[in-house]
């Protein structure tokens, strides 16, 4: 029992990482209908951008908003110079171009920065708490914490405000959107930057536990793929389940089963659904009338 | 002018002709050329940046001493991305070129079994770091290696653990690669033989992000000293801190990698009191001091394995092909094998007719970040 409660715990706390990446995910898929293979690009960018402002003596929470301000900026970029231009063509050159930027990202910042993996403290000084038998990581417990509030807030901002109905609105029809009043461009935008955000949220907060380097975002993205068809391509709560379901699914096959095949439980279970429920947990069954 | 059919029979031979007069020109050129795949990118690019500068420093010393055959030692690097598909073609790129008479392969044995085909099909030597015990001993004449193979960590490991840590109860965990699989079964086989089977022989994948279940298995299993082999440091560095974190603090013997400078640095304090089997450890004779001066002089950061095994790797080589006097394949593989009390970096090289220089392993103490040398284990069977 006491080893099952450590599993659930360290499932969950790497379960949120994937599902605050695969939330990025789904909020770019809902509002461009492409897939954003940079995602997890943003989280690397953001671990460095921590790092580099850490390193230059700035207090941590002051790195901290730099860092996003920076992913931000690199939201508005990354609309701009990949998706932007190539609005009107079908899905597959625009995520041909998001892989394409997520290379160029990863080989900018090795050449900016080196190959060295890095270092990045945790917010508390006190690495966990013993509670019982359970030992809780203070970076995990801060994961979870942050996934749970941002959970809440994407209630909040895309169910009640007027924000948050616009985006909904774009990302549901975007001419009837536009018919409406509604600027689409300036709501992709938006997303892009939310998305950019919040991959770079997953990356500063998983950084202390898994390190920062080149490697680190495409490791959590392709999980955190993984996640988003598991819960749901395009569903937000999907996203969030799927994300947590994957971390705890890996972490105790891992642990009964075995360790060397943790990866293949992730991407078993993905291809089960692919086969038995291809719209994943919350998603639903799309059929073309003859 | 008009262009007789004479003339365009001249022009066409020629034209034939010429690469293979440039081609036999460049092997005949200026330098003497020594191929080196590196993971110049990829996960190991840190530690690829050391293993050049150490082969650029041993290069830099032959050429001052009068170099190759009289001809100043010329270094070609190939990046091989830290991937078994980037090092065969690095490698192609690499042996393309005929006029290099010698290679440095990897130090990852992964990456070595990869490119191994490729080298016999070349027929010219290679030098590797590369520690499973197969790759020398599965018919492949060309490969020459330059550190201590698995065979001898994992008995210098478990002599160390059950002899001087008097320690019984072990925890084997190994990565599933070539390394690591080779690594953890000589482990075992060592510890089978000192009547000390493992309690835990436990794999794990490369790059994984969470070793909790590991932990959790090593501390159900009750074993009282773990023996590990990992291949990169990052996964080094998670184990290390949740293996701390959980609670588990047995003695811990570890592969080379466990005292390589990135591991130290991104696995900071959970490090502390470890033991690591090294085939480099400054102090433990004269050629590893003189090598330890020479790179903190020119790279400013302590030496490591990374550097010490390509400084070793050039040296040897070098010294070879002037001892065959030629650079025919055959006289430098005859030339390598009959090498004999090389004092190097690594240790006193004594190549067998498998192509392995050396024949032990150094035991060091992780002492507060500092790593002091205990003792040497040498093997001569």
């Amino acid at each position: 029992m006491d080893l099952a409660l450590q599993l659930l715990f360290t499932g969950i706390g790497i379960g949120a990482v994937y599902a605050l990446v695969a939330l990025g995910f789904v909020l770019i898929f809902r509002a461009t209908n492409v897939v954003n293979f940079a995602q997890g690009e943003f989280s690397m960018v953001a671990a460095y951008l921590m790092v580099v402002a850490v390193e230059a003596g700035l207090p941590y929470w002051a790195a901290f908003i730099v860092a996003l301000l920076g992913m931000a900026l690199l939201g508005v970029v990354f609309n701009l110079g990949v998706y932007y231009p190539l609005r009107h063509r079908t899905y597959l050159p625009v995520i041909i171009a998001t892989i394409g930027a997520s290379i160029l990202l990863a080989n900018s910042v090795l050449a900016i920065y080196g190959p060295q993996p890095q270092v990045l403290e945790g917010w508390f000084e006190t690495p966990g708490i013993q509670v019982g038998p359970v030992y809780l990581d203070s970076q995990y417990l801060l994961i979870i914490g942050v996934t749970i509030c941002l959970v809440i807030f994407n209630f909040w901002f895309f169910e009640k405000t007027l924000l948050g109905k616009k985006l909904q609105a774009t990302s549901q029809d975007k001419e009837m959107a536009s018919l409406l009043g509604i600027s689409v461009s300036t709501m992709i935008m938006i997303t892009f930057i939310y998305s950019a955000v919040l991959g770079g949220l997953a990356g500063i907060l998983v950084a202390p536990v898994l390190f920062v380097s080149i490697q680190m975002g495409s490791t959590i993205a392709l999980k955190a793929f993984a996640a988003t068809i598991i819960g749901g391509f395009g569903d937000v709560a999907g996203a969030i389940i799927g994300g947590l379901a994957l971390g705890v699914i890996e972490t105790f096959g891992a642990a009964y089963i075995s360790v060397p095949y943790k990866d293949g439980f992730a991407f078993l279970v993905l291809v089960a659904f692919l086969i038995f429920r291809p719209q994943g947990i919350f998603g639903e069954r799309v059929a073309e009338k003859a | 002018m008009r262009l007789t059919r004479r003339d365009f029979a001249a022009g066409i031979a020629a034209g034939i002709a010429a690469p293979y007069l440039i081609k036999s020109a460049n092997a005949q050129g200026a330098t003497i050329k020594i191929g080196m795949c590196a993971p110049v990118t990829g996960p190991a690019a840190e530690s690829g940046g050391y293993a050049i500068k150490g082969a650029k420093l041993a290069l830099e010393a032959v050429n001052k001493a009068g170099g190759i055959l009289g001809k100043q030692g010329e270094l070609i690097v190939e990046d091989d991305q830290t991937t078994n598909p980037g090092i065969v073609l690095a490698f192609s790129k690499l042996a393309s070129q005929p006029d290099i008479v010698g290679f440095l392969g990897s130090i990852r044995s992964t990456q070595v079994h990869a490119m191994a085909p490729d080298v016999i099909k070349l027929g010219k030597p290679v030098m590797i770091g590369g520690t499973d015990p197969n790759l020398t001993h599965m018919g492949n004449q060309w490969l020459f290696r330059c550190r201590p193979n698995d065979s001898y960590s994992g008995r210098v490991i478990a002599e160390y653990g059950v002899n001087t840590l008097a320690k019984k109860k072990w925890a084997v965990l190994h990565s599933t690669d070539a390394f690591g699989t080779a690594g953890g079964k000589a482990l075992t086989e060592a510890l089978g033989k000192l009547g000390a089977p493992p309690v835990l022989d436990q794999g794990y994948a490369n790059q994984s992000q969470d070793f909790t279940p590991v932990v959790l298995a090593i501390k159900q299993s009750g074993a009282d000293i773990l023996g590990s082999y990992f291949t990169f440091e990052n996964d080094l560095g998670i184990f290390a801190r949740q293996l701390r974190q959980l609670g588990v603090n047995i003695p811990w013997v570890g592969s080379p990698s466990i005292v390589n400078i990135t591991a130290l640095k991104l696995a900071g304090p959970a490090l502390y009191n470890t033991y690591g089997v090294a085939d480099y450890a400054e102090d433990s004779s004269e050629g590893s001091k003189a090598f330890g001066k020479i790179y903190r002089d020119a790279v400013k950061v302590a030496p490591d394995n990374q550097s010490s095994w390509t400084f070793d790797a050039i040296n040897v080589l070098s010294a070879a092909i002037n001892k065959a006097g030629s650079t025919d394949p055959g006289k430098i593989r005859e030339a390598i094998l009959a090498t004999k009390k090389f004092a190097g970096a690594e240790g006193e090289y004594n190549f067998d007719q498998n192509g392995d220089g050396l024949h032990g392993y150094n035991i060091v103490k992780n002492e507060k970040g500092t790593i002091k040398f205990d003792k040497h284990i040498e093997f001569n069977d």
